[in-house]
């Protein structure tokens, strides 16, 4: 990087040396001093300057400038509104536009109390209105999509919502229509505003003109909190707010880690809060009975659980969702392992080690010039906001290459590029990752789990005790931790071989009528502790909402203590215990609440075995007849998200995804019903025609797949 | 009769045939053009000291130095002719392609052979289908002929939005997207078309290039005044008894434009006011008649030569309504980017509809001028600026008839009719009913 040329530059006579070139709402900044803005926004593309809120005085010019879009150059001289009588009436002149026809409805907006155009209006603003014509008016509120209102007649037309739509997620279904003072925001043919990240618009928005449907007049800024918290949906870990009142979870807003979110969040994480309200909600313990489970006091839950454990004599295994804390799956693991004896657990997944070597911020991929993708898992279902930074790398010019399987050429151009970013979504990246030896500076390797902790469940397990678990065969008992695990086909495989089954978790659907005992299980907005993301970044989680029951926690607790096994029922306390041996004894209180993340950890000169083993077996590159298929897990799909209404119109369409290339050459259109055929079954889908995966792959959402295996027949 | 330029031999012969251009010495200019070293030909154009004919008079020669030469870019160079030409009273560019295509054609290849470019881009006014065909015509006629050598014309239809005539939007739209201006700098020759650096020019300032060639600097510099050689079309229309289309030395006074070519004010009315340079600009009064129409003349006597679109309005005419028919031309128009442009044009047409229908008070007079103080100067393009010039420049100029308005209770002139022929009302600019701000 070349040495940034600083210019001296002087804001209302206050003098400051700022980075030649940088924007003058930023150099105001730096000296101190504001310049308000509604459409300027540095996080959805270049300043467009519409808004004109803006505007300054600069010396040597004769009109007003907008602060936005000019650049700071050597010995520019600028007058704010602070300063300068022009720039102020430049000023108030905009706010009096946007408000001779902005609806005054303050008292019902549910923007009022944190809107910036309120804000504004009141530092800056004229102190009456000298409109005295009926406002314009339009239809109103509009459902943009289940999720999202607008109202037309709040629009200011700072076009943040079309740009972030254009611009950020790419997605270009919001647009404006009609022209001057009829402009209004629109999507195409009035179709829902469908994607994975559509709710930030809601938050982009400067007025109340797109608000959330869930949250419209659930609360007034004054009567709610903001609990700071981390987002348990997926394996990024974005930053949150978490509104509650009234003790419950009312919205959940980004709270901006700019190397993590950089301020976006996918609808899933903003949206799904409401399976904490489910009709299905466990909040007592249940236990298996004839007919029907009938529900019990926690004092004999603590004694069936104990009297359940002490039955299965060691041969227990653990079914970990890669949703609990460090803090819960290290409890879990030390009563199991230390008090009982038994090392056996399926973990959701295991991340290789050897990633640790290339651990950097996610947004190194922003700044690369080579982005590699590996494997035929799309990235925006499995870590959505690893896409967004994708793309952002992608507009800085960057290339992008997606390959189902690492090959000595990826390698040397992962080596030859400046800034090469591996991000390995289903395939195996260690090997490749080593070979482009991607530990250099400025370059990372993500691997992106399929669960928001799997990395820290996996610490926190193996932290737990040293050793080696022995399958015990019959299972005595099968505890299932959490509702992924439930829901996990393969788990429930396991349960119809044990002799019992002890669940914890959420939701009665999903645990009856197979589990013994059910214990009832929070959802990550009712915990504290901590989780480690896919960066491999600890982050700490805290309860925004009191749970319905006892949490996980203080149940082992109190479980453990019948076992000998000392266990707080404090996460400070826990975290205390496997960080000393995981996380080089980091303190509870130093993972914060904008998480830094740790070293990386320089490989070793042998890698372990099982990544040996791994990296030699190229897979499933076997030949067969027609298409290989890849199934994948939808971002909108899961327990949480099946019990959210709203969020059921973003679940995937029946599609099945293949090449251009074998489009072409199957002769099926863009949009034609097709059938996809293996093994003697067969599912009517509608093709879709992509550039995203590599000729050769079908890829249907898991849920649409059904029946499905190994190379699929697609035809017209 | 002075010497023509830009429509010299047109009403002769056909120009429109690519064989009777050239049998006056047609493409013979391109020829000797590309005999030239680009920085040359561009120091030609300098010093003949060609002023954009489009609006803003920016000196043609100063606009393609500011391209950077082929050697110091990494990407392509764009040659864009504005021929969105949508200015109530200018129809000067619209006779230029109709009547001499091949004249502006060879004017745009010798432009681009100046920056080094390889393509040629005309943005037409959706609304000029005639012309459209005409130049599409002459643009194959031309290729078939390998005029355009290595160089490519592609002319495209704009769809109806005066906007898209101001260069930045015009390049927006050109690139499929919605058209709106673009903040400022970069400027176009800089970062223009598909962010490249963009010649953008108007037609008629392109086609009077082949004519410095041909006459060489020293005689085209004879035309015209000093610090703007050349002719202009001017388009003389409103209350004058001859309509049309004059091809005159730029720094033609008001009163021989009107009055000797014109033949004076329709009918032997009055002269009450002069617009002289389309609806935009601020209104001149008959004491003005003797102002040349040159761009720093007219600018000196407080207005705007502009598209050089002379407007004749007489006696008859009640500056209140045309004022509110401007008015509601430049908020349907608005492209709705910007706040004091979107929201302050609909705000005045409200105003002075008011006050014509004489329910107007004091305090919508006074408020009438301070919103025009109040755009002027702070849009993010130069539509607010013409949205209130005009406007403005009525009440500054006839406060006594808006007060009157006021004072009367209604229209002192009543009825529509008093503007017949000046401007038409903004509905017949259109393809869609517009949105009225005020309930009928």
């Amino acid at each position: 990087m070349s040495s940034i040329e600083l210019v001296t530059i002087t804001v209302d006579g206050v003098e400051v040396q700022v980075p030649k070139g940088l924007g003058l709402v930023e150099s105001a900044a730096m000296a101190g001093i504001e310049i308000p803005v509604f459409c300027y926004e540095p996080r959805i593309g270049p300043p467009i300057g519409a808004c004109r809120m803006c505007l300054v005085e600069v010396e040597g010019m004769p009109k007003l400038q907008a602060g936005c879009t000019l650049t700071a150059q050597d010995g520019m001289a600028v007058l704010t509104a602070q300063a300068s009588e022009k720039a102020a009436d430049g000023q108030e002149s905009t706010l009096e536009f946007i408000l001779v026809n902005h609806p005054l409805d303050c008292p019902v907006c549910d923007k009022g109390g944190e809107c910036p155009l309120q804000d504004l209006t009141f530092r800056y603003g004229p102190g009456n209105t000298r409109m005295n014509f009926p406002k314009r008016t339009f239809d109103k509120p509009i459902p943009i999509s289940p999720l999202i209102a607008l109202d037309r007649e709040r629009c200011i037309l700072c076009y943040r919502c079309t740009r972030f739509s254009g611009e950020v997620a790419e997605d270009g279904q919001l647009v404006a229509k009609n022209r001057g003072a009829q402009s209004v925001i629109a999507t195409f043919e009035d179709e829902p505003y469908r994607g994975q990240f559509t709710g930030n618009v809601i938050e982009l928005c400067p007025v109340g003109a797109l608000t959330s449907t869930p949250y419209r007049f659930e609360g007034r800024p004054w009567e709610i909190q903001n609990v700071p918290s981390v987002c348990g949906m997926c394996p990024v870990g974005c930053n949150i707010s978490a509104t509650t009142r009234e003790g419950k979870v009312r919205r959940v807003v980004s709270r901006n880690h700019p190397e993590v979110d950089e301020g976006w969040l996918c609808d899933k994480g903003r949206f799904a809060f409401g399976h904490l309200q489910a009709a299905d909600r466990i909040v007592d313990p249940l236990r298996r009975g004839q007919p029907r489970y009938e529900e019990l006091s926690w004092d004999d839950a603590v004694d069936e659980a104990e009297r359940i454990l002490r039955g299965a004599e060691g041969r227990i295994v653990t079914a970990l969702s890669g949703s609990e804390t460090v803090e819960l799956a290290y409890a879990l693991g030390k009563l199991m392992r230390q008090g009982l004896g038994s090392h056996c657990a399926v973990l959701p997944e295991q991340i290789d080690d050897a990633y640790d070597a290339y651990r950097a911020p996610l947004s190194t991929i922003r700044d690369s010039s080579l982005v590699v993708v590996l494997g035929d898992e799309p990235v925006a279902e499995r870590a959505p906001i690893v896409d967004l930074w994708i793309k952002a790398a992608q507009r800085n010019g960057a290339e992008i290459v997606r390959q189902s399987e690492p090959d000595d050429e990826l390698a040397r151009r992962l080596r030859e590029a400046g800034r090469a970013v591996l991000v390995s979504s289903g395939g195996d990246g260690t090997r490749l990752a080593a070979a482009g030896k991607l530990d250099r500076d400025g370059c990372a390797t993500f691997a992106l789990p399929t669960t928001a902790n799997g990395r820290g469940v996996a610490d926190a397990w193996a932290a737990a005790a040293d050793e080696e678990p022995e399958n015990p065969e019959p299972i005595g008992l099968l505890i299932v931790s959490g509702d992924e695990a439930a829901a996990d086909p393969n788990v429930r495989v396991m349960a119809e071989r044990a002799e019992s089954v002890l669940a914890i978790g959420m939701f009665r659907r999903l645990l009856t009528p197979w589990a013994d005992l059910i214990l009832p299980g929070t959802s990550y907005l009712e915990r504290d502790g901590t989780y480690v993301n896919l960066e491999g970044r600890l982050q700490r989680l805290r309860r925004a909402a009191i749970p319905p029951a006892l949490d996980e926690l203080a149940m082992l607790s109190r479980l453990a203590a019948r076992f000998d096994v000392e266990l707080s029922p404090h996460p400070s306390l826990v975290f205390e215990e496997v960080s000393a041996i995981a996380y080089g004894g980091i303190p509870f209180g130093a993972v914060g609440e904008q998480a830094e993340l740790r070293g990386r950890v320089p490989r070793s000169g042998v890698s372990s075995p099982a990544s040996e083993e791994r990296v030699s077996d190229t897979r499933r590159v076997s030949e067969g007849q027609g298409l290989r298929l890849v199934t994948y897990r939808p971002l909108f799909s899961g327990p949480a998200v099946e019990r959210v209404p709203e969020l059921h119109f973003q679940r995937p369409a029946a599609e099945v995804e293949v090449s251009r290339d074998d489009g072409q050459r199957l002769g099926i259109a863009n949009g034609q019903t097709v059938t996809v055929r293996s093994n003697g079954t067969s599912v009517e889908l509608r093709a879709r025609l992509t550039r995203e995966i590599p000729a050769g792959v079908a890829r249907i959402a898991a849920e649409h797949a059904a029946g499905l295996e190994g190379h699929v027949e697609v035809t017209g | 009769m002075a010497e023509l330029t830009v429509l010299r031999d047109a009403a002769e012969r056909d120009l429109t045939k690519l064989g009777e251009y050239r049998a006056t010495g047609g493409y013979q200019q391109l020829e000797k053009a590309r005999g030239m070293a680009p920085e040359e030909l561009i120091e030609t154009i300098s010093n003949a000291k060609l002023r954009g004919r489009g609006g803003a008079g920016f000196a043609m020669g100063r606009k393609m130095s500011l391209v950077p030469p082929a050697d110091k870019r990494s990407g392509p160079a764009y040659v864009v002719s504005n021929a969105d030409e949508s200015e109530p009273g200018a129809f000067k560019d619209r006779e230029i392609m109709r009547r001499t295509p091949h004249r502006f054609i060879e004017g745009c290849l010798i432009a681009a052979h100046g920056i080094q470019s390889k393509n040629v881009f005309i943005y037409i006014r959706g609304e000029y289908l005639t012309e459209f065909e005409v130049l599409s015509q002459a643009v194959e006629e031309a290729r078939g002929a390998g005029v355009f050598g290595d160089t490519d014309v592609v002319v495209h239809r704009g769809a109806g939005a005066y906007i898209c005539g101001e260069e930045s939007a015009l390049l927006d739209s050109l690139e499929g997207k919605r058209g709106q201006p673009r903040p400022r700098p970069p400027f176009p020759p800089v970062t223009g078309l598909y962010a490249g650096p963009t010649l953008v020019n108007n037609v008629q300032t392109l086609a009077s290039v082949p004519a410095i060639l041909e006459l060489g600097v020293a005689r085209y510099v004879q035309i015209g005044v000093e610090a703007a050689p050349g002719t202009v079309v001017y388009s003389l229309s409103g209350n004058v008894n001859r309509p049309g289309n004059y091809e005159l030395p730029l720094g033609t006074t008001l009163r021989q434009l009107i009055f000797d070519h014109g033949h004076g004010v329709a009918e032997g009315r009055g002269l009450k006011a002069i617009i002289p340079g389309g609806s935009s600009v601020p209104v001149f009064t008959p004491d003005q008649l003797d102002v040349p129409l040159d761009f720093d003349a007219v600018q000196a006597a407080g207005s705007f030569l502009g598209s050089a679109a002379v407007i004749v309005v007489d006696d008859r005419a009640c500056m209140v309504q045309l004022g509110l028919r401007a008015e509601k031309f430049y908020m349907h128009e608005s492209c709705g980017k910007c706040t004091p442009c979107r929201e302050g044009t609909r705000w005045l047409v409200q105003l002075l509809e008011r006050i014509e229908r004489g329910h107007g008070t004091q305090g919508d007079l006074d408020l009438l001028r301070n919103v025009c103080d109040r755009i002027l100067g702070k849009s993010l393009c130069a539509l607010g600026d013409f949205a209130v010039y005009c406007v403005a420049s009525y009440v500054d100029k006839f406060y006594d008839e808006f007060q009157s308005h006021i004072d009367q209770g209604g229209c002192p002139f009543g009825g529509e009719s008093s503007i017949e022929g000046v401007l038409a009302p903004s509905d017949m600019h259109t393809h869609s009913p517009m949105a009225s701000p005020v309930p009928a």
